[in-house]
């Protein structure tokens, strides 16, 4: 089994990311490809929810892993945060330090940078409306 | 074994099956994550209220598949595709010598120019055996004709009686039973060789 890697992995175009998630959904709706829209909306979701919990402050990769985790399936598992960090960080949407850390060795702390406060303002509101409009249609569904 | 071997044990399976996992990725980057992986069960095990099996078992559940790691790493760097040619090599290694030569030089240049084979394997490819099948069936054709040219005729008789060739072969039988078997040796190494070959090349 094999899960195509796409070149979608920038979350600075969130506009984009939106589009790109519609024509996944779109061009995706064939049984088998379900898979890939799915993964491609999490993944977006999940970068921007790391940049959430670095609004307040720094974090260091272990304890962001913690908490995204227990947000049910936002990411795999624990191991798979060090890639989404590596790409946030390449991307110029956080930036690291080295921190000693009381009892054991020293720690990588992120933070967000301005580029990823602009992101994460620009995903917050389209999540929202996009969101929105796809519970309005689901629900209509029910309604009648 | 002590609980503690066992614990470490689990650890380095781990953290080489993941080295496995991300072998597609540059080495720098795969020595990262492997560093941060390291540094996060490290981390974990420290949190943990009995640093047990179970405990160490079920964090490395947590921390997760190698497989998933990898997966996520692909999105930014993805395989590199294998040379469209590389599948017509162990072909035109094996049988473009019959395309007058040309096939089997074809071959080769595809072969050195591809990044899909080791040095070693290129060096295998090129020198067994140069021409593939086809130099093959050449040198059969000369080892069947040695023991046939080993004949000699010798003419006996005189003005009164008829005369009559006597031809024997003073090869023996031996050396054409030995000359199969190195023809068979011979070529079974090339085919041998191009199995290997595709082997690597579906493993990239």
């Amino acid at each position: 089994m094999s899960v195509e890697a796409t070149s979608t992995g920038t979350p600075i175009p969130t506009s984009r990311f939106l589009s790109e998630s519609f024509t996944a959904i779109t061009c995706c709706m064939v049984p088998g490809n379900e898979y890939a829209w799915v993964a491609q909306l999490r993944r977006g979701a999940a970068e921007h929810c790391v940049l959430a919990l670095l609004r307040h402050g720094e974090g260091y990769g272990f304890d962001l892993a913690r908490i995204l985790v227990n947000a049910d399936g936002l990411i795999a598992s624990e191991g798979t945060i060090y890639p989404l960090l590596a790409r946030l960080r390449r991307h110029g949407l956080v930036e690291t330090t080295w921190r000693e850390s009381g009892e054991g060795p020293p720690r990588r702390y992120y933070r967000l940078t301005g580029a990823g406060e602009e992101s994460l303002a620009l995903f917050a509101d389209h999540w929202k409306v996009f969101r929105d409009a796809v519970d309005q249609i689901l629900n209509e569904g029910d309604a009648t | 074994m002590s609980t503690a071997d066992r614990t470490d044990v689990l650890v380095d399976r781990y953290l080489s099956d993941l080295d496995a996992a991300l072998r597609g990725l540059p080495a720098a980057r795969r020595q990262q994550i492997i560093d941060e992986i390291t540094e996060h069960i490290s981390e974990g095990r420290s949190g943990l209220q009995h640093d047990d099996e179970v405990g160490l078992r079920e964090l490395l559940d947590r921390v997760g598949d190698p497989d998933d790691i990898a997966v996520e790493e692909a999105v930014d760097y993805p395989r590199p595709r294998t040379d469209a040619g590389d599948a017509w090599v162990p072909w035109l290694l094996l049988f473009g010598g019959f395309a007058f030569g040309v096939g089997w030089f074809v071959g080769v240049a595809l072969l050195w120019w591809s990044k899909t084979w080791s040095v070693r394997d290129k060096l295998l490819g090129t020198l067994i055996i140069p021409g593939g099948l086809a130099s093959l069936f050449i040198a059969m054709g000369g080892l069947v004709a040695i023991p046939a040219r080993a004949e000699t005729c010798t003419a006996s008789g005189g003005p009164l009686v008829p005369t009559t060739t006597h031809c024997t072969q003073s090869g023996s039988s031996l050396s054409a039973v030995v000359a199969i078997l190195v023809a068979i040796c011979l070529l079974l190494a090339p085919i041998l060789v191009a199995v290997h070959l595709e082997r690597v090349r579906r493993r990239a």
